[in-house]
């Protein structure tokens, strides 16, 4: 446990460069989809054995907290297959060693570039939820 | 210019725990070297501190440490690297991942172990020609880079690998292991290569490239572990 906490204390200590970055944000894309498939395997298998409390769940989901949540896991889903492919790259090819921060910067800009428009429609989505509650409230 | 020079200090018979102490020095030059400023530390005002140098020229490996949040080898690093007016501030710390003994000096024999590990030495059991065993260039090309390691263990202990897990035999000990591999007269790689497939092999290198920038000699290190990664997936 204690190397545990060390190593996250001094990850963020270190003057790592771009390739540091682009780890740390792997690593929380990766582990926070992970999350979220364990907590979504258990309450869909809720249909079968609890199926209230799979109803539930689903109205869970579509509360505002969970559609910021969305986009956040969206977000993780599109980085940590990008970067991820950026690394098999640069494994395949490991003379791309000495383009690594522009390769890096690239899989930063190729995520924004991909994610911009679920951003878009998402965002749209919760903007309707907001003012549907709204219209419902009044 | 004046520099301050904050040190992590820690001496296991008398610090509970390790503490920043801080010392000022005047009439500092921008060319000199970090080296040079813990020696002043040291020479005139605590000779309690203690530090590894040896040949202060980049060569031994003997003074890795982490400056101002990097690993660097202080008989290299610059002041001007680091301040820029006419005062500043610099921060040594020990490298990570291995024990501190005290001050700046850490405990290297995991980082040894783990070079030991790999065989680094030639191995050929065939009988010796009568002359060189010959070598094309383009043969000692391959392993150029490999052979500048000095072993600081500046690279080892800038991995987040290493430091979740010293068990990882490291970027160094990749590099040392690579040297010989890709050697045309050795006859020992699969060995090697079977080694560094274990678990604490470089299959824990996640690619992130802070050794490559923390190298002193400037050794592509990420570039020969993954060949070495190709080369095992090549057998
Ligand atoms: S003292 Fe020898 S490498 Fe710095």
């Amino acid at each position: 446990m204690s190397t545990l906490v060390m190593t996250v204390r001094e990850v963020l200590r270190y003057r790592g460069k771009e390739g540091q970055l682009a780890w740390i944000g792997h690593r929380l894309a990766g582990l926070g989809t992970l999350l979220f498939f364990v907590i979504h395997v258990i309450d869909t298998s809720w249909v079968y054995f609890w199926p209230a409390g799979y109803e539930h769940a689903i109205a869970l989901y579509r509360s505002r907290p969970f559609l910021i949540g969305e986009l956040f896991l969206v977000l993780a889903v599109i980085y940590h297959g990008v970067n991820g492919l950026r690394v098999a790259l640069m494994d395949w090819k490991p003379r791309l060693w000495a383009r690594q921060r522009e390769l890096t910067l690239a899989a930063f800009v190729l995520t924004a570039v991909l994610y911009a428009p679920a951003f878009v429609i998402m965002m749209g989505h919760i903007i309707n939820a907001w003012s549907a509650t709204g219209v419902a409230a009044r | 210019m004046e520099i301050t020079l904050r040190i992590r200090r820690y001496n296991p018979e008398v610090d509970e725990k390790p503490y920043w102490a801080e010392y000022t020095l005047e009439n500092v030059e921008r060319t000199d070297r970090v080296l040079d400023l813990l020696h002043r530390v040291k020479w005139e005002i605590d000779g309690t501190l203690s530090f590894r140098r040896s040949c202060a020229h980049g060569v031994c490996g003997s003074d890795a440490m982490r400056i101002n949040g990097m690993n660097l080898l202080a008989c290299k690093a610059l002041v001007k690297d680091f301040v820029k007016g006419a005062k500043g501030r610099i921060q040594v710390e020990p490298i990570l991942g291995l024990p501190v003994i005290k001050d700046l000096i850490v405990d290297m024999d995991t980082f040894f172990e783990h070079y030991r590990t790999v065989m680094p030495y030639f191995i050929n059991d065939e009988e010796p020609p009568e002359r060189e065993r010959l070598q094309s260039p383009e043969e000692r090309a391959i392993f150029d880079e490999s052979t500048k390691c000095i072993l600081c263990a500046a690279c080892t202990t800038s991995c987040p690998s290493f430091w979740a897990n010293e068990t990882y035999l490291g970027p160094a000990a990749i590099v040392q292991a690579h040297r010989f591999i890709f050697d045309s007269r050795d006859q020992a790689a699969s060995e090697r290569l079977a080694i560094l497939s274990e678990e604490n092999g470089v299959w824990r290198c996640r690619t992130i490239y802070n050794c490559t920038m923390a190298c002193p000699r400037e050794i592509p290190i990420t570039q020969l572990i993954a060949e070495v990664k190709k080369e095992i997936g090549r057998r």
